[in-house]
Order: C-alpha cells, then structure tokens, then sequence
C-alpha cells in the first residue's frame, strides 16, 4: 500500500500544495462518489493510533492536517475518546452515534413519507395532533420540510463565516427567533421544526467528512420520498448502499468488516469492546503483523489455588 | 475474463438464500394451501429434499469443466452449434424466469402499496438501482446482500415472532389425515420448481473461490430457505387457518397487518416493505447478472457492461406483457411456470450430465 501511496503521489503535478485537501482530491479512488475515501484528521493521537494499525499517513508541511489512508465507511462513528472511556459507555455512544447517523439521513423524508402517503402508520394520537397543525398548512409537507432544511443549511453555514461574537447571537437569532415567527406566522408546522433542529444536532455527533456527505445525501432521498413515499426512501437508501458498495480506499472495500464479512473485525464496529479482547489488528489494512496484544490480559481476581503456591 | 470478481463461500451462500427466498416468501404460501391445505409443511419438507436432489446434476455438471458456466460447457459436452443451442435455450429462460420476478416485485408493490401506481414505475426504479449495481460486478451486489441479508431474514424472525400472541395451532391439525398423499406432493411440486432456482448457480460456481464447495453452498442455501420458508408457513396456517390462507394472495402481508404492538404501533407493513424491496433488489440483480452474463459469453464477448442496459430494458418491457394482471401472473406461477422450469432446472442438466459421463468429460474434478 505504500507503494501504491508513493506512487499516486508522484504523478502529481501542481504548481503548489497549499492544503491537504489539494492531495486528497488528487489521489483519492473515487472524486465523483459524495463519500470521502481518504481520512484526515488534526489530532497527533489519532495518527498515531492509525499509524500502529498499519495505515499510511500524509503529512503537509503548513497545515495541521493529516491525511490516512486507507478508511473505512465504519470509522465514520469512530472517535478517539471512545478508546480512552471504558468499554461500556464507549459502546452505548457508539449505538447512540449510528442511530442518529440514520436519523440525520432519514428522518426529513421519514416524516414526508409517512405524512404525505404513510398516515395508517402513526398512532391515533399522534395522527390526531400531527392532522390537526397540518390542516392550516399553506405548502405541503414536502415543500416545506425541504424548505426547512435548505433553511438550516444556510444558517449553519453562515454561522461558521460570522465573527465569533456576533456569530453566536446571529445563530441563537436565526434558529430561535426565525424558527418560532414562522410556526406562528403558520408558514410551517411545528413538528417540521422540531424534526429540522433534530436532524441538524444529529449530523454534528459523528465525523466530519460523512456528516457533510450525509447532509448532501438528504436531499435526493427527500424528494425520492416525495415522489413515491416509503418505497422512494428505501430506493434512495438501498443506492446509496450499492454506491457505498462498489468504493474502494486504496485496495481494501469501504464497507470492510461489515461486507466482505469479517466477524473477528466486528469488534470495533457497533460497539467498542474491552481492550483485552482486541486481539488482532484490521485485516485487509495490516497484513504482516496481525496480532495487537497476547492473549489472556483481562483482568481478572487471583484464583483460589494461587494463593497456596505463592 | 468477463468477469474478476470472485467471491468466498460464505458469501455464496448467502447470495444463494437471496436468490430464491424474498418473492418464495411473498407467492408460496397460498399455492401450497390450495393444494395441501393445512399439511403445507410437509409439502415445503418434500420440496426441500427434492431440491438437494435437483441441485446435484448441475452442481456436478459445473464442476466438470472448472472455469465454465452454464452458457460454456454445453459446447464442450454437445459440441459447438448444439452446445450453443443449449446455452441460448438456457439465455431465454433466464429472461424470462428474470422478467417474471420483475413482475412479481411490481404486482406485490402495486396491490400492497400504492394501487393507482402503474407497475413500470416500481419497477423502473429497482431496476434503475440493479442495474448500477450489476455494472460493478459481482462483488458489488454480493456486499450489498451480505449487509441486506441479515437484516432482512432478522425482520422475517421479529414478524413472525411479535404474532405468538395471536396463534393457534390447532389449525394445523389433522395432520395428513385430510388430505393423504397426492395432494401433498401436488403442493410440493410448486415450492420444489421454486427453490429449484438454485441451479443458477452454475452461472455463479466458476467465480466461487473454492469451486469444490458449490454442493455444499447449494444444499446449505436450500436448507436455510426452505428452513424460513417453512418457519413462516406454519406460522401463517397457524394464524389464519388454512381457508383463509388459500383465498389471499399474499398471505404474509396480511399477516405482517395483523401486528399490533401494545395497542399503539398497527398497521406496520411500510416498514416490512424494506424486507421487500431489498430482498427484491438482490434477488433482481443475481438474475440481472446472470443474464446479462450469459448474452455476453454466447456471444462471446470481451465484457458484458455493455448489455446491462439492453438486457434491463428488455426485462422491463417483457415484465409488462406477459401478464394483464396479477390473478393472471398467479395463475400462471401455479400452473405452466412449473413443467417450463423444470425442463431447464432438471431436464436438460440431467441429459448434459448423462452425455457428460457417456463421453468420460472432466471426471477430475469430482
């Protein structure tokens, strides 16, 4: 892998690298797919970590930007810190981290779905009350959610240019202040809101790049869901699969541990298990030297016999 | 090569399950209980065993001449224009077999969802998304399926099992008394034609890495076929009664209906659609693969990307006129689909087979 790493970058010929993102866009497998298959990080640890798993990292000089290569999809809900707290909250984090991946993917054309075509779905409660803020709606449900989230976009990005003080009253104005004059104006629903501000939090708890490629992917499954209801969401989501599918990160397949199956790599994966029961490193990444740790390390209480041999 | 992907046994396996279980799950149920009325499990049990017999001429077929497919050794057992006729017979069934689970996806999606849709829509869309992935090879769909898969069987499970509550199984009695012996091997030939699908993996043993498993991936996949298809027969008889299985057409979504969990979620068959949709998406593109496959290597071509988009477009245009309606597509599936089937899942493999031996071709293999 490192020659393949060497090799691509020899064939670049630019008047200047100015940025890591200059290098990624140059080497990277696929430049069409909305999926990042190249990892950058700024943390030292983090590079070291990878380092010792057997990846290749890319240093530039004048920028605190790393690239590693090769990445796989499931590192989208991997952080440091998850292998500094203990193994237990490390893995209800990383449960909590993939539900709202799909929530921030899903949930806008969930709700039009199931509104516009799906309603035997709901319970009668919350038919009645979802029914009765949608009677005096001007837009349908699919205008407005998209409307919402375009809305939301603007105003995240506009909260990353402003100066950092005037930037914190601008957002707090836009979301509170925008938000509740247009629920009362009766321009939007409530409910439309409240799911807008949900799957906006949502995108910001797992990692950068497949945050912004999550965010650019719920528009096309909010209109394939528009035109034909849950069918449309479950075809937008099942390309989207196949699309993750056909990528590769310099060799290894980007769904790695999950398809090609690879149980002993699961480990990492849904949840974070102990780390005396990491044994072996990621496979198709490390090939010479599999083994992390020796076996046996889990801490355990002296046996009853120890104590007669001691 | 046409094509390089290659793929574990594992994979196999679970590729093969795709291969015939989603529409098995949807159209199986009412036929056998128009045949055998509550005595369907023993049918689906008969059929299961006969289909480990059918797979073995194929798979041992396959294993003759390493390297080939279907559409290959047929020149090497027959000779060249004979052989070709053979592999071309074999191409035809392939569109149809793929344009009837077209069709079949689209009736069920038309009649359980969205009755004022024209099929073509449903249909355009999964074959749009089937073809993206059979252009990228084999290995593409076999990923999607290995994530599919276990999501798919885990909801058939949860289904079945959220509707202990409602079953009786004293609707499966009297067992065999009813009914007596042909009756349940008439319901039996139905599910055998069905699982029999499983031949088409002689189009897939020669990029299995270890071709001297297929048997084993075969009889494996038939087994946790017939395995879920039965689990979710018993449970749908013990639901309704075999009267009112009989009548549907769709047995397991009025099934999938009845879920009421704590007086609060009803009415939950949106989300077992994914069950559908995706398992109608793997099952599509296996057959999508195998036909566009089988043109390119008849007509002997360098790739088969090409065909993609042809063989799709001739797939949709046949899934929607074969049939007028999907009483007709039913009433054929239960009666003229078997004995044509048969012919290419049995008939003419055991005939290569015999020629095969009676010539002493490629005995090293075994």
């Amino acid at each position: 892998m490192l020659c393949e790493v060497k090799e691509r970058l020899n064939r670049i010929n630019i008047d200047s690298i100015l940025e890591t993102g200059y290098i990624e866009e140059l080497i990277e497998d696929s430049p069409w797919s909305p999926f990042s298959t190249i990892g950058h990080t700024e943390r030292p640890d983090k590079v070291a970590a990878q380092l010792l798993e057997g990846r290749v990292a890319i240093l530039v000089d004048g920028t605190p930007y790393v690239l590693t290569v090769p990445l796989l999809f499931v590192e989208a809900i991997q952080s440091p810190e998850d292998y500094y707290e203990r193994s237990m909250f490390s893995s209800a984090i990383r449960l909590l981290r993939w539900f709202s991946f799909f929530v921030c993917l899903l949930a806008p054309s969930l709700y039009i779905a199931v509104i516009t075509f799906h309603h035997e779905m709901l319970p009668t409660a919350l038919l009645l009350s979802l029914a009765a803020q949608r009677e005096a709606m001007p837009f349908p449900a699919f205008v407005e959610v998209f409307f919402m989230e375009f809305a939301f976009d603007i105003l995240r990005e506009a909260g990353t240019r402003l100066p950092r003080q005037v930037g914190q009253a601008v957002s707090i104005v836009g979301a509170l202040i925008i938000g509740e004059a247009a629920v009362r104006a009766g321009l939007v629903a409530a409910g439309t809101v409240i799911l807008v501000a949900l799957t906006g939090i949502a995108s910001f708890t797992f990692w950068y790049s497949t945050s912004i490629s999550i965010r650019l992917l719920r528009f096309p499954i909010m209109v394939m869901a528009g035109i034909l209801g849950l069918y449309g969401l479950i075809c937008g989501v099942l390309a989207i699969l196949v699309h993750l599918a056909t990528l590769r990160s310099f060799g290894v397949p980007f769904l790695y541990p999950l398809a090609p199956l690879k149980a002993g790599n699961l480990k990492d994966v849904i949840v974070r298990t102990h780390w005396w029961a990491m044994l072996r490193r990621t496979g198709q990444i490390s090939v010479a030297n599999q083994q992390r740790l020796a076996r046996g390390l889990k801490p355990t209480p002296p046996q009853a016999g120890d104590e007669q041999r001691k | 090569m046409l094509e390089g992907g290659k793929i574990s046994s594992k994979q196999a396996v679970l590729l093969m399950v795709s291969m015939v279980l989603p529409t098995a799950f949807l159209f199986v149920a009412s036929v056998i209980t128009h045949m055998a009325k509550q005595d369907g499990w023993i049918s689906l049990l008969l059929a299961i065993f006969s289909v480990l017999l059918i797979a073995w001429p194929v798979v041992n077929l396959s294993q003759r001449f390493p390297g080939k497919t279907i559409f290959q050794f047929p020149e090497a057992v027959l000779g060249k224009w004979p052989g070709k006729l053979v592999a071309f017979l074999y191409i035809l069934w392939l569109f149809h077999i793929s344009s009837e689970i077209l069709r079949q996806f689209g009736s069920f999606m038309v009649t359980a969802f969205m009755t004022e849709t024209p099929i073509i829509v449903f249909e355009l869309f999964i074959m749009a998304i089937a073809a993206y992935a059979v252009r990228n090879g084999l290995e593409v769909f076999t990923r999607v399926n290995e994530i599919l898969l276990p999501i798919i069987l885990g909801m058939v499970f949860t289904v079945n099992i959220l509707l202990i509550p409602e079953l009786d199984f004293k609707r499966l009695l009297p067992v065999y008394a009813d009914n007596g012996v042909v009756p349940i091997i008439k319901g039996a030939v139905m599910p055998a034609v069905w699982l029999g699908e499983i031949v088409v993996i002689a189009v897939l043993i020669p990029y299995l890495k270890k071709a001297e498993e297929a048997y084993r991936v075969a009889a494996a996949a038939t087994l946790i076929t017939g395995g879920v298809l039965t689990f979710s027969y018993v449970n749908s008889i013990a639901l309704y009664g075999p009267e009112t299985v009989g009548s549907w057409i769709y047995p397991s979504l009025n099934k999938v209906r009845m879920i009421n969990i704590a007086n609060f979620l009803e009415r939950l068959e949106a989300i077992i659609m994914f069950v559908w949709v995706a398992g109608g998406l793997v099952k599509i593109s296996i057959f999508y693969w195998a036909t566009a496959l089988g043109c390119a290597q008849w007509l002997e071509l360098k790739d088969y990307k090409p065909l993609v988009l042809p063989v799709g477009v001739i797939f949709l245009a046949l899934s929607i006129l074969a049939h007028d309606s999907v009483l007709d597509l039913y009433t054929y599936l239960s009666t003229s689909f078997l004995p044509f089937s048969m012919i290419f899942q049995l008939g003419i493999p055991l005939l290569l087979l015999v020629v095969a031996v009676f010539r002493g071709q490629g005995g090293a293999q075994q």
